[in-house]
């Protein structure tokens, strides 16, 4: 009897479970699984719109090799990274620093305020900035002149552009990765501190043997998410640049878009997509080996 | 030592603070000057142009696209929220044969980058006849392992007593969830709620791919394409536009910045 009912009761375990997990099974397998699988088999053709695909095997990576416009997206989306992860990593643990040293009342209208620009959508950020920015009479260029610093291209100079929409993430992210370290310094025991106090430990003492080491996990997580998005980087600079000026912003996932969407090399874009998926793979790897191993 | 914490940290704070929020101040007031205006270096309102905003809401489809975002972005949310609690709660609950396997392998998904994707989950689209179409906005944005995992963790630390209670009183497994676990869940849908509904709101790259009839953008694509559009940027009525379309996103963060807050740390810390 026992053992029927367990058996029955086993049984609707089952069943229960698979019609649960059912549903994302079959959309994670259509609208993920199955379009990393198809890239790649589309990335072992020659197909463009006009003509039917032709298999061709690994020459599309052959290709991709020796096409210097790619390895200046992968070089314009390496700067761009090497710069801005540092600096979000930095000023938002800084801030985050800053506002948990913070007591009494201020302490609610600084976090908001620190948070509103996570409010703003990348596309709105990317306006505002261009409004900003605008290098004929926008606010930024009228604050120069005034103290006797010429106009400034910005967005439309080679060499200021990806600077300005670094500036511009950097704007939008740091309250966001701000309240992560401020939640992860609030779950260390006061009595750590207390204690170092005690000893006489320097706020910087205190930071550099308690708050740092008992932060791993958290610097972890936000250098790898915030690396694997920076190689990522599209909507602002879709918006702001559409990759120019003279390809200054030019950065991978707007070349795989270009090559995709309006070249129509549907099997060479494949390809470019296939190489960047390995080289974030292979750096959240060297990251995770990196940090973890880093007792 | 006082003076620092009394005086210096706070002041600093409250100055960076000003500064971050000074480009949304300037979009704010700015938008409600006239054409000829719209630079002056006026930190104050000068002005009361209603007509920007008239001429955005007339001279494109914006109320429309915000339209369009508001149910893709709700409808993304709701199913995912439903979706991924069952399955997280299945993970976690119960027990079955390939329990592992079928969790490593959603957790998988999660190492693919959009952009890698982009192009087939077009043509896959395109095959199932979904572009144009609110299907196409919505079905392929609701699949998100991270949701399925931070479920999964939450129906862990779920006390059990209250389930098996049920299951002895005779209701399904099934009925257990919708009726019991679910509706005591609001302390994790809160926060994915809004998590969920801002992702889906900011997102752009695939209404962008994915819509070319201008009836069916959603409200980014639209402002993207307003401030793209022509060599010269009409400013005010841009600047209105993006007021507009920045007004649902400001009031879910003025009134449920708790959940946003509580959203950020859960993704933060596992």
């Amino acid at each position: 009897m026992a053992s029927r009912q367990s058996n029955a009761r086993r049984t609707q375990e089952w069943l229960t479970a698979y019609s649960f997990l059912l549903p994302n099974i079959l959309g994670l397998m259509t609208f993920v699984f199955i379009p990393i699988v198809y890239a790649f088999y589309v990335s072992l053709h020659d197909w463009n719109a006009l003509s039917p695909k032709v298999f061709v095997g690994f020459q599309n990576y052959v290709t991709l090799m020796s096409d210097a416009d790619w390895w200046h997206s992968v070089s314009r989306t390496l700067l761009f990274s090497v710069v801005y992860v540092p600096l979000l990593f930095c000023l938002a643990l800084l801030s985050a620093l800053l506002v948990s040293a913070l007591r009494g009342r201020s302490v609610g209208a600084v976090r908001t305020m620190f948070l509103l620009p996570f409010a703003i959508t990348s596309v709105i950020s990317a306006i505002i900035a261009m409004f900003l920015l605008d290098p004929r009479n926008g606010l930024a260029n009228q604050v120069l002149a005034a103290v006797g610093i010429g106009t400034q291209q910005f967005l439309g100079s080679p060499t200021q552009a990806i600077y300005c929409v670094i500036f511009t993430l950097l704007w939008i992210n740091l309250g966001y990765n701000m309240t992560i370290f401020v939640s992860a310094i609030k779950e260390i025991p006061s009595d750590y501190f207390e204690a170092a106090h005690i000893d006489g430990a320097t706020g910087f003492q205190r930071y550099r043997h308690i708050t740092f080491p008992l932060l791993r996990e958290t610097n972890t997580f936000i250098l790898i998410v915030t690396t694997i998005a920076s190689f990522q980087i599209f909507d602002q600079i879709m918006v702001m640049t559409k990759g120019g000026p003279m390809d200054s912003t030019e950065v991978s996932v707007l070349y795989i878009f270009k090559q995709a969407f309006q070249m129509l090399n549907m099997g060479y874009s494949s390809a470019l997509a296939f190489v960047l998926f390995i080289i974030i793979f292979v750096l959240s790897m060297i990251q995770l080996k990196f940090f973890s191993s880093n007792d | 030592m006082k003076i620092m914490n009394r005086f210096v940290l706070p002041s600093v704070s409250v100055l960076i603070g000003i500064a971050l929020i000074f480009p949304v101040y300037m979009l704010f007031i700015s938008s409600f000057r006239s054409e000829a205006h719209i630079f002056d270096i006026q930190i104050w309102p000068t002005e009361f142009a209603l007509a920007n905003f008239t001429e955005a809401i007339t001279s494109s489809h914006l109320l429309r696209s915000i339209l369009n975002s508001v149910l893709v972005s709700t409808t993304v949310t709701v199913v995912a929220m439903l979706f991924h609690a069952m399955s997280g709660y299945a993970l976690a609950r119960f027990q079955f044969p390939g329990e592992k396997l079928i969790f490593a392998w959603m957790l998988s998904t999660l190492m693919i980058p959009f952009a890698v994707i982009m192009l087939p989950l077009y043509l896959i689209t395109k095959n199932l006849g979904m572009t144009n179409s609110f299907s196409g906005l919505i079905i392929p944005a609701i699949f998100n392992a991270y949701g399925i995992f931070l479920f999964r963790q939450f129906y862990r630390d779920f006390p059990k007593e209250l389930e098996e209670a049920a299951y002895i009183e005779g209701l399904s497994l099934a009925g257990t969830f919708f009726r019991i676990a679910l509706p005591l869940s609001m302390p994790i849908i809160a926060p994915l709620t809004i998590g969920f509904f801002l992702a889906n709101w900011n997102s752009y790259i695939w209404p962008l791919i994915i819509t070319q009839k201008e009836t069916m953008w959603v409200i980014q694509v639209q402002l993207a394409n307003l401030v793209g559009g022509g060599y010269v940027t009409p400013w005010n009525v841009v600047l209105a536009a993006a007021v507009i379309a920045a007004l649902p996103t400001f009031l879910l963060f003025f009134f449920m910045q708790r959940y946003l807050v509580e959203g950020i740390k859960m993704t933060g810390i596992k």
